[in-house]
């Protein structure tokens, strides 16, 4: 029997999650030699996009897409990658939900190229000019870039058939994912493959897990302010932690540091609108509705890792 | 004059592009090199309260 065909690609992303595939270290070589890698790109692998492109529909077994589709490459990409895999999974929360980068759709591109471009300090541009799709370099010379689009995540671009989330994603849950998918033991299609337990779940600070009963919130309070106990719930203290709505795969590795959760395991499943889930559940358990008036900003808060799939803006998007 | 693309430019993090024109005898006439990439992190930093900035930034690049 030859062996299972996987390809990778990584489009608007930081290849933190292709890091986090190296890092499986000792796994990897058994997976290495489990299946042949036909694509691997930009990060690993010497293929180009027209060899890939050649390749007969259908014929690569598992696809990884890591990153937000944030260009037209990236969409270009996402419809090969599709084609080719017969498995296409979203690898990492910017292909799940948009990720950090999706924070770019609360601003109109040409303003952020001005800033980028213009604005910036160390911005050395005294003729102005800004990145263009085509370019003619001394009258002869015609270049090229991928226009820019909102960021959006994998599954508003094509059909996806699993989500593995985290920023980046980690080494237990993902040496389980990657061995379910050589064993052909998946689940149903369109599920996130996870643990399946809420950061709340893993957390050493959940008082639940103590045998005590949650509180509700009854102070705000950033994390510069005042000291961070190091074993009380965070949310409970005031500091306000997206443990309880999201996937605890990374094993609550941040609020075991004194830092809340934000959010980049992914929607618990059933969770249509991560950043909705998250206020609804915050505001549930404030002692003092005006509390809200305390946070600085719920946008960053909530949407950190999915604005792009906010419901909110929908009707602008489809405009 | 013939163009040849080399897209993407592989084994590196991020997406960069190399476009090369050769004259009519085949020579190499001009190179150029392009980042595609474009995120926009100076846009959408500013307004974000300070405490968060430093685990945002490190999704610039995780390599």
């Amino acid at each position: 029997m030859s062996k299972p065909k996987l390809a990778y690609y990584l489009a608007g992303g930081c290849a933190g999650c292709d890091i986090s595939m190296v890092d499986l270290a000792d796994y990897l070589v058994d997976v290495l030699t489990a299946v042949e890698v036909v694509f691997f790109a930009p990060t690993l692998v010497d293929v180009k996009y027209e060899d890939f492109e050649k390749l007969p529909d259908g014929s690569v077994d598992v696809g990884f897409f890591s990153g937000n589709v944030r260009n037209k490459e990236h969409e270009h990409m996402a419809k090969v990658m599709r084609d080719k895999c017969k498995i296409l999974i979203a690898f990492g929360i910017c292909a799940c939900t948009g990720g950090i980068k999706g924070l770019v759709n609360l601003f109109e591109t040409e303003e952020i190229l001005e800033k980028v471009y213009k604005e910036t300090a160390s911005a050395d541009n005294p003729d102005g000019v800004l990145p263009s799709p085509k370019v003619v370099v001394d009258g002869k010379y015609e270049l090229e870039l991928p226009e820019l689009t909102p960021a959006r995540a994998l599954d508003q671009v094509v059909e996806v058939d699993y989500y593995i989330g985290g920023c980046p994603p980690h080494y237990e849950p993902l040496r389980k994912a990657v061995s379910a998918l050589l064993e052909g033991n998946l689940p149903p299609k369109g599920s996130w493959i996870t643990g399946g337990h809420a950061v709340c779940d893993v957390c050493p600070r959940n008082p639940v897990k103590k045998g005590k009963k949650k509180r509700s919130v009854v102070e705000v309070k950033r994390v510069i302010e005042g000291e961070i106990p190091e074993d009380k719930c965070l949310l409970e203290s005031g500091y306000l932690c997206l443990g309880p709505v999201t996937q605890g795969d990374c094993g609550a590795l941040c609020p075991k540091v004194n830092m809340p959760c934000r959010g980049c395991g992914g929607p618990l499943p059933g969770t249509k609108d991560y950043g909705l889930a998250a206020i609804n559940t915050i505001a549930a358990v404030l002692e003092d509705k005006d509390l809200i008036q305390k946070f600085l900003d719920p946008v960053y808060l909530v949407y950190r890792y999915s604005l792009p799939k906010t419901m909110l803006r929908k009707l602008d998007q489809e405009k | 004059m013939q163009k040849i693309e080399i897209n993407p430019m592989t084994r590196l993090e991020g997406h960069g592009k190399i476009t090369i024109f050769l004259d009519e005898s085949g020579n190499v006439e001009t190179t150029f090199f392009q980042v595609m990439e474009f995120m926009g992190y100076e846009r959408f930093l500013i307004g974000m309260p300070l405490e968060e900035v430093p685990r945002t930034v490190t999704t610039i690049c995780g390599v």
